[in-house]
């Protein structure tokens, strides 16, 4: 019963802070949920390449126990195939779940925050294999540590972020170590600055970057197997009250990946849906 | 023993239904976009007694008010804030409640909270002993706090004995 309740508390937590309701869809953020608020967010990720189409969805559920502290659970699927590089920034066939701690909150101002947040989670291999040589790899969990900082405001928005995801080995398979980090400019024009009963709108450009490291199969280093991309794009998030809509497209403007081994990615594009909702408790004077 | 508790149940209602917040203003800090201002307006009116709740998100106003005989109480109004993981600066506010203390000493107890304040003028000091134990209406500011804190001390702008 106690191994139970710790692996259930284990997948209580939440993961990577990304692709949330409050932000970018591609990049790291520093949102996290008030207290009492659950959240769900649904999206559609598309990876396109020469060797094909590959799509995912992920569902994730957020849940805030202090404003400062959320719990995230991600349920993803994946369709198609496209022979790709092991990524962390979009949402492959690993379920995740992971807590998100803003550590950093400084509101002292009309409008504007400054905040940063740490997220560390567990990733484990889902019921879908991958595509490619990593669908020929035994899969074994792994643990993703992410960090973001950044400000927020009515007018402008800036984020950096970086993650780290390795994994471990299993029947001497091993994925590849993952590296990713992102910067994330968001703009909302001065017209777009209206009352919370109306539409919100801001726009993005998001820079995301990922170096895989060479994966191990068989108890050896796959020659040449490590990938380093740099992606860039713009998005957009349109929020009304408690439901946000964000979608985007990037196109790559650095690719260091063997063609032999992966296809050779074009673009990748995701839609994202979120429904939060908000604890009307008040606490007892 | 039960006539009592009857005696004393009417005593306390009747009591909070003539003293209580009217209006509370708070300028938040943080909120940049409509989910934000939608918390706030969520977490303000699951507090009993508020009536309607006004979000500015380009001022950072939050507009409270409060119907009549609520028991509504300052630091449910702090609550709603830094559970959303926003700050506020000084409330501005119109209570009603019972003005106690002595000469030089005066209080404001809004009856039906715990809520209890040290008077003090804005500007020049009033003469404010005729009111002693009577209910009056009182406008004037709750100074911002340390977070989880209600300041303890209303700067008020006017006093008049309650209609």
């Amino acid at each position: 019963m106690k191994s139970h309740l710790i692996l259930a508390c284990a997948l209580a937590l939440p993961c990577a802070a990304w692709a949330s309701d409050h932000g970018p869809v591609f990049s790291y953020a520093t949102p996290v949920n008030s207290q009492g608020e659950v959240s769900f967010d649904t999206g559609l990720f598309g990876r396109g390449g020469s060797a094909g189409t590959q799509l995912s969805t992920g569902s994730g559920f957020g849940y805030g126990v202090t404003p400062h502290l959320t719990l995230t659970f991600l349920l993803p699927a994946t369709f198609g195939s496209g022979s790709l590089a092991e990524s962390r920034m979009m949402a492959g066939g690993e379920w995740s779940a992971g807590a998100s701690w803003r550590f950093l909150h400084s509101v002292t101002s009309v409008g504007k925050r400054i905040e940063s947040t740490a997220s560390l989670g567990i990733v484990a291999p889902g019921p879908q294999q991958d595509s490619g040589v990593l669908g020929s790899l035994h899969r074994a969990p792994g643990v993703a540590g992410t960090l973001a900082t950044g400000l927020a405001s009515r007018s402008q928005y800036l984020w950096a972020g970086a993650g780290y995801t390795r994994f471990a080995e299993a029947s001497n398979d091993r994925r590849p170590d993952t590296l990713s980090w992102s910067g994330v400019y968001g703009y909302r024009p001065t017209k777009l600055r209206r009352g919370y009963d109306q539409w919100d709108y801001r726009g993005f450009a998001e820079l995301t970057g990922e170096h895989t490291r060479n994966i191990r199969t068989a108890g050896a280093i796959l020659p040449n197997s490590a990938t380093t991309s740099i992606w860039l794009g713009p998005s957009v998030l349109a929020i009304f009250k408690n439901i946000a809509i964000s979608g985007g497209a990037q196109a790559p403007i650095f690719r260091d990946a063997s063609g032999s081994i992966y296809g050779r990615e074009h673009v990748r594009f995701a839609i994202n849906f979120s429904y939060l909702k908000y604890s009307s408790h008040a606490g007892a004077h | 023993m039960k006539k009592f508790l009857l005696a004393v149940c009417l005593a306390f209602f009747s009591f909070a239904a003539h003293a209580q917040y009217e209006q509370v203003n708070l300028t938040v800090f943080g909120m940049d976009c409509a989910p934000c201002a939608h918390a706030i307006h969520v977490s303000m009116k699951g507090i009993q007694g508020v009536s309607t709740v006004d979000v500015d998100l380009n001022t950072g106003l939050v507009t409270i008010k409060l119907a009549s005989g609520n028991n509504a109480s300052m630091r449910q109004f702090n609550q709603a804030v830094e559970k959303n993981g926003f700050t506020h600066k000084d409330a501005e506010v119109i209570a009603k409640g019972k003005l106690t203390g002595t000469a030089g000493a005066f209080f404001l107890e809004v009856s039906g909270t715990q809520d209890r304040y040290a008077l003090s003028p804005t500007a020049s000091t009033t003469d404010l002993t005729s009111l002693l134990g009577k209910t009056v209406t009182v406008t004037g500011t709750v100074p911002q706090a340390a977070k989880g804190k209600v300041s303890d001390t209303l700067r008020y702008k006017t006093i008049v004995e309650a209609r």
